[in-house]
């Protein structure tokens, strides 16, 4: 259950932040999660309102969470293609070769506050 | 990737159409929502710390090795039977994470490591940075070219965590099923090594192992694929060979293999 250890790194920043900007109540933190990071979204959303829901300033806090497809570019072919299972395959000509694009991702985007 | 290394932009939107490009709280009045950038990796605590080690132990001559497997597959025997054949060549250290005991150090220890440390998670699943910065600072890393770090038994939560190592190896054995790189497919594609061990079961189990080498393969095209049983020791000396080429490529740890032989 590592999405509990990512969520307290979520709290952390967050945290840090409020109290830089002065917040009163944080309203929504917004992430982007790969869909090939290894971090379940679901599980991630339940662990974060566990960890906030007695934080005076954090608690009610809306997860967003923007979940990016795993995709690639070929480096032969050029082609963009999903990758399904992390089988990263292009489907024009079969080479293995390329470049990840976009799945990987374990970002805090911004956060929306009422300020004090 | 430290946080610094993003530009702190801050925009703040107020329901009043009022923006600021820069921190200003007091400006803001109570019931106006705001909204301000964070752009930041959600684990970068985390990676600060294991560039920091990364740049110490490379610095120092040393080689780090993150070792990974589901509980049982044979890590800590892989490290006992790789310490006895090098030993004399290159000095081995270890830091062995576990949830409880430090019955895996004193293994390790016993079979004759430059030095081993133990840490006990306590319950947590994976090794982060900053427990093996902890641990570094009380190993005596003065005869060790090679760091090996046994992460705790687990294929999911321990791939997450950089723990400023060079290279991954994740651990899988013949008891354990065939199906573990379909099931887990985040630890076979970001290890760079993929140790099949207890060969000697083969005939005891069913366990399809071209197909394990080639789902793997599908999941990670660059794995580097080893077929071993610390049991019997066969594979043991093209994984020691590779061992000794990959400490080879710090010119610093080069230099102390080439001292010891
Ligand atoms: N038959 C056979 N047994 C092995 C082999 N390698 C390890 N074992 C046995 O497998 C069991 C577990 O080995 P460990 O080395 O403790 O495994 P580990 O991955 O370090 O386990 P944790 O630290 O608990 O996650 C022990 O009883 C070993 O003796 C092998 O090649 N063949
Ligand atoms: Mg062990
Ligand atoms: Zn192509």
């Amino acid at each position: 259950m590592h999405e509990l250890a990512i969520a307290q790194s979520i709290v952390d920043v967050v945290e840090t932040r409020a109290t830089e900007c002065n917040a009163a109540r944080v309203k929504s933190v917004r992430l982007q999660i790969g869909e090939a990071s290894g971090v379940v979204a679901d599980s991630l959303s339940f662990c974060f309102e566990m960890l906030t829901s007695f934080d005076p300033v954090l608690a009610g806090a809306q997860l967003s969470i923007d979940v990016m497809p795993h995709r690639a570019r070929c480096r032969h072919c050029a082609t963009e293609f999903a990758i399904t299972d992390f089988v990263a395959r292009c489907p024009t000509c079969d080479e293995w070769t390329n470049e990840i694009l976009s799945g990987t991702e374990l970002q805090i985007l911004d956060m929306e506050f009422d300020a004090s | 990737m430290p946080p610094s290394r993003y530009p702190v932009w801050v925009s703040v939107l107020s329901i009043l159409g009022a923006r600021f490009t820069s921190f200003a709280p007091p400006l803001l009045r109570s019931g106006v929502v705001a909204k301000v950038s964070i752009a930041q990796h959600i684990l970068a605590a985390n990676e600060v710390v294991a560039e920091e080690i990364r740049q110490m132990l490379t610095q120092r001559g040393i080689r780090t090795i993150n070792v990974m497997s589901s509980p049982g597959a044979g890590k800590t025997t892989l490290l006992e039977k790789t310490i006895e054949r090098l030993q004399g060549k290159l000095g081995i250290g270890v830091i062995d994470g576990d949830i409880e005991t430090t019955a895996d150090a004193d293994r390790i220890e016993a079979a004759g490591a430059a030095d081993a440390i133990q840490i006990n998670t306590r319950g947590a699943c994976h090794l982060e940075a900053h427990m093996v910065r902890a641990a570094l600072s009380e190993i005596d890393l003065s005869h060790v070219g090679l760091l090996f770090i046994e992460n705790i038994g687990n294929l999911v939560c321990p791939s997450s965590w950089d723990l400023g190592e060079d290279t991954r190896v994740v651990v899988v054995s013949t008891s354990e099923g065939d199906d573990k790189p379909a099931k887990y497919p985040h630890m076979f594609a970001t290890s760079q090594v993929m140790i099949v061990n207890k060969l000697d079961l083969l005939p005891y189990v069913d366990y399809d192992l071209e197909k394990v080498k080639e789902h793997a393969l599908t999941i990670n095209p660059h794995l580097r694929i080893f077929e071993v049983s610390c049991r019997t020791g066969a594979g043991l000396d093209a994984w020691c060979e590779w061992l000794m080429a990959f400490a080879r490529g710090n010119a610093e740890v080069a230099r102390k293999i080439v001292q010891e032989v």
